[in-house]
């Protein structure tokens, strides 16, 4: 990348963060980050003994004797569960109008107008808006995992790789985000196709159990696609919990897969915006 | 001669997503630019001016034809770096201070952090804003918008100046301020390019000028052949009756004005008829001046014919 291509990027990545801090998303994560940070600064109380608790307290309630290993784990996976689900969804629809905003009539046009191709303003609103998110997730994961381990000693990487996990699938969405951006210039009509794809990955993921329950090949086939081909945001999530867990981490398809959805639509959406009319 | 801006034939169409229908924009425009001088581009609402404009920053892709900026192809983004353009009806980010505005545009245009640091303070100050730098756009009136809008155009110093409606919604000061910027850009060669409806700003201030109306070009040459050659006004204060009857069967306008009775001739030898009839009865003459038509009598005659 020469030096000017990259003097470009820096560019729109930061006015994408001064956009994201005058919407007040930024701030917002931030701040239930930091909450969440301080609960477990001050709130719980944890003494170690030998490798276990001897007592845990969390508002005033004390509890005994349980593995310290375990413990911790089972606490990085309900904040890695929480992420990957009401966070990606306040993720989301926090960021989906920062990709379509370019569109603006008045605003484009000015953009197009420097000498900058268009796929560079897409992409580097696309990866200011990723760093924006990803900002937040590392700050509370990481955060949550020293606090941790000053706490317990227990240093277990599986949190931390799990929030490059959470930053991945909310790259995959947000291409989504960037094709809807593109077609509809609409926040709302992304937001909602982006929730759609998140809400079928659960069911879609049970395809096994489901397969069973379809009467004909043909819908048994269509599925089959559909789970191929979509995001497959709930397979990934269990491949962060066991990261997380220390569990086996089974297949990569999920994150290959997942991965070229990205690639196809954010392609897709980069051909589209370079044809449009402004 | 070389051209800051040539297009030959360009056409744009728009096609209907749903009902298909087409709508010819641009309609085959040919034009030249030359280097260094101010160009107005006028024509009624809906003529194409602004597609065309788009076009040549590739906002809009051509159906067909071909358009250069300085010889270079102008659907290279490298065509773009010698312009600057401010549009028409901009909505620049509101989160952004003045300052931040002008880095922003200008880094994108290629500039260093630099060059950056040292054109910002100096174009607030040429545009009269060097007050309201780190005070959000949010909070500038239009006329400031327009203001600030110009130094973002001139930030990288372009040898091509676009501007789509500059003087829209600034007071006749304001007016008058970006008037003379662009007459010192205009000096130090500038190409400056000029899309408006205000034909007297034109007049004022282009030195050739094109009239789109329907998407072609129906009118284009130097503002000062365009309304020159009308005519001559003869001024006289007291004309005898017989020789005004007279008078008025050969004139093509007569008007009384300030106590003086103004005859309008078509030409030369007329006008001159006129005054040795007028001195042949010791009549007194007022004036006698060569008369031009304004812009907009171009304009309306030329759009008129065209309806």
């Amino acid at each position: 990348m020469s030096t000017r291509s990259l003097r470009v990027t820096v560019a729109l990545v930061l006015d994408t963060f001064r956009e994201a801090f005058a919407r007040k998303i930024f701030w917002a994560f931030f701040g239930c980050s930091t909450a969440l940070i301080l609960f477990f600064i001050f709130i719980m109380k944890i003494d170690v003994v030998q490798g276990a608790i001897a007592t845990i307290s969390l508002f005033g309630n004390t509890s005994r004797g349980q593995d310290v290993q375990k413990l911790v784990r089972q606490v990085h996976g309900a904040i890695a569960a929480f992420l990957f689900t009401a966070g990606m969804f306040l993720a989301v629809f926090a960021s989906a109008g920062l990709i379509p905003a370019v569109f603006e009539p008045g605003r484009i046009e000015l953009l197009l107008s420097k000498p900058v191709e268009r796929y560079h303003i897409l992409i580097g609103r696309y990866i200011g808006n990723v760093l924006v998110i990803a900002a937040n997730i590392f700050y509370l994961v990481f955060a949550v995992w020293t606090v941790f381990g000053i706490k317990t000693g227990v240093w277990t990487p599986g949190f931390l790789w799990s929030s490059v996990l959470i930053v991945f699938i909310f790259a995959v969405l947000l291409t989504v985000v960037v094709l809807m951006g593109v077609l509809w210039e609409s926040a709302v009509v992304a937001t909602m196709v982006a929730f759609g794809i998140m809400i079928m990955s659960p069911i879609l993921a049970q395809q096994t159990i489901l397969e069973r329950l379809l009467t004909s090949e043909w819908s048994r086939n269509v599925m089959r696609v559909m789970y191929y081909a979509l995001p497959k945001v709930f397979d990934v999530g269990r491949i962060a919990r066991s990261l997380v867990l220390g569990d086996p981490m089974g297949g990569w398809m999920p994150i290959w897969s997942s991965a070229l959805f990205g690639v196809v639509i954010l392609s897709a959406g980069l051909y589209i915006f370079s044809r449009r009319n402004y | 001669m070389s051209f800051a801006i040539e297009t030959e034939g360009l056409v744009k169409i728009f096609r209907s997503r749903w009902s298909g229908k087409e709508v010819r924009a641009v309609d085959g425009i040919t034009l030249s630019v030359e280097q260094g001088t101010t160009f107005g581009l006028l024509g009624p609402n809906g003529a194409g001016k602004t597609t065309f404009v788009k076009l040549l920053l590739s906002c809009a892709h051509a159906t067909q034809g071909r358009a250069t900026i300085f010889g270079r192809d102008a659907r290279e983004a490298e065509a773009r770096r010698p312009i600057g353009y401010l549009p028409e009806n901009h909505r620049f980010p509101t989160y952004l201070t003045g300052r931040s505005m002008l880095d922003f545009y200008a880094a994108l245009s290629g500039m260093d952090g630099a060059a950056r640091r040292t054109r910002i303070p100096e174009l607030l100050a040429t545009v009269g804003l060097a007050d309201w730098g780190n005070v959000r756009l949010g909070k500038y009136s239009k006329g400031m918008l327009q203001r600030v809008g110009l130094a973002q155009a001139l930030m990288h110093s372009p040898t091509l100046l676009i501007l789509d409606e500059p003087t829209d919604g600034v007071d006749p000061i304001g007016r008058r301020q970006i008037r003379d910027i662009l007459h010192a850009l205009e000096q130090q060669g500038v190409t400056i390019f000029v899309n408006s409806h205000l034909l007297g700003e034109v007049e004022l201030f282009c030195r050739d000028v094109a009239i789109i109306h329907r998407g072609k070009v129906a009118l284009e040459g130097k503002v000062k052949d365009l309304t020159a050659g009308a005519g001559y006004r003869l001024a006289v204060d007291y004309v005898p009756e017989r020789l005004e009857q007279e008078l008025r069967a050969r004139a093509t306008a007569v008007a009384q004005r300030n106590g003086s009775l103004e005859f309008l001739f078509g030409s030369r030898e007329e006008a001159n008829q006129a005054v040795d009839l007028l001195r042949a009865q010791y009549c007194e003459i007022e004036a006698l001046t060569r008369t031009t038509s304004t812009l907009e009598d171009v304009f309306v005659r030329t759009v008129e014919d065209r309806q």
